[in-house]
């Protein structure tokens, strides 16, 4: 049990991981996430369909994390830090150069569910039928709010960009 | 956003998504031929794509992993002592309440010393009845002859035994 269990943390850490930090945009506090995610993993292990593990945990990641987005007494949308462009630390490398600094701000400024879309969908690249059952919605709604998502960016990509 | 940009979207996101046949490729591209705006879009959309390469899975900081970890640790341990927990504990401390009452509702049942003490008062009853008895039968035979004693004290006796007969078969 406790094997497989393992095995799940090295596959989905960095994915959930991820995912808890776009959206809570502090570290502590995704840390925090991902691993109240993956306790309610480890005690609902017996009834979770191995083959749903992956979406099941990314859904209970996001969904603990707007949790806490709610119960925040200030809801900063931005961190200032954040936006700031603070790539120190584990985040250091995948966003090396200056566009994907960038683009990872404002993937983090785009608004619910927009940005846990772009984060399942174009960076966790998982499939669309997967993201549906994660967020609760269909398949034509996540395509449309995907759109609407990378549009948003596009569209600040295009005012950067030279 | 309006229903002419929405059909773009989703035929831009299909295309990048390599969802859309070659045919209907083409044809949006012979399309974006005509349509600067569309042109533009579609290109803007490549460099978002090219631009999300970039943006990679984040790896978990090494605390994390330390913490994910230790969940199997911590939470046997939970679970071997969930005795401890809550809803246990309410069961547990439910029992000695469920005794007591319990307990409240059985009919009383008299110690041994308690039963020689009773049998001892009765005792002393008994002898306060009889004696009461006697000085009864003799004033109310001074008073209005033997006959009419005996049928009083008579009365009186036998109430008297009967009492006796009972405490001592519920002794039994």
């Amino acid at each position: 049990m406790s094997r497989k269990y393992r095995q799940w943390v090295k596959e989905y850490q960095d994915q959930a991981w991820t995912v808890a930090r776009y959206i809570l945009k502090d570290d502590q506090e995704a840390e925090d996430a991902t691993q109240e995610a993956f306790v309610k993993l480890w005690h609902n292990q017996d009834s979770i369909d191995p083959k749903r593990v992956k979406p099941w945990l990314m859904k209970v990641t996001r969904n603990g994390c707007l949790d806490r987005l709610r119960r925040r007494r200030h809801n900063v949308e931005f961190d200032e830090a954040y936006m700031a462009g603070d790539v120190s630390g584990p985040m250091q490398g995948a966003a090396a150069s200056e566009i994907g600094v960038w683009l990872r701000r404002a993937i983090s400024g785009l608004k619910e569910p927009y940005r846990s879309l772009v984060v399942l969908r174009d960076i966790n690249q998982h499939s669309y039928e997967e993201v549906a059952g994660m967020l609760e919605l269909n398949l034509a709604q996540v395509k449309t709010y995907l759109h609407r998502a990378r549009k948003q960016l596009r569209e600040q990509l295009a005012e950067v960009r030279p | 956003m309006n229903e002419y940009d929405e059909k773009w979207e989703e035929r831009i996101n299909a295309l990048l998504d390599g969802e859309l046949s070659a045919d209907d490729a083409e044809r949006l591209k012979a399309e974006a031929s005509d349509d600067r705006e569309l042109a533009r879009a579609i290109v803007e959309a490549y460099q978002l794509q090219k631009a999300m390469d970039e943006v990679k899975v984040e790896r978990a900081p090494a605390s994390l992993s330390k913490r994910l970890n230790a969940i199997p640790r911590e939470h046997s341990k939970a679970r071997t002592f969930s005795f401890l927990q809550p809803r246990w504990a309410m069961a547990l401390a439910a029992i000695p309440l469920v005794v007591i009452t319990l307990s409240l509702m059985q009919p009383d049942t008299p110690s041994a010393s308690e039963i020689a003490k009773a049998r001892q008062e009765m005792a002393i009853a008994f002898a306060y009845l009889d004696k009461a008895n006697a000085i009864t039968s003799r004033e109310i035979e001074s008073s209005v002859g033997h006959t009419l004693a005996d049928a009083v004290t008579g009365s009186v006796n036998r109430a008297i035994k009967s009492q006796n007969l009972n405490s001592k078969e519920k002794e039994a």
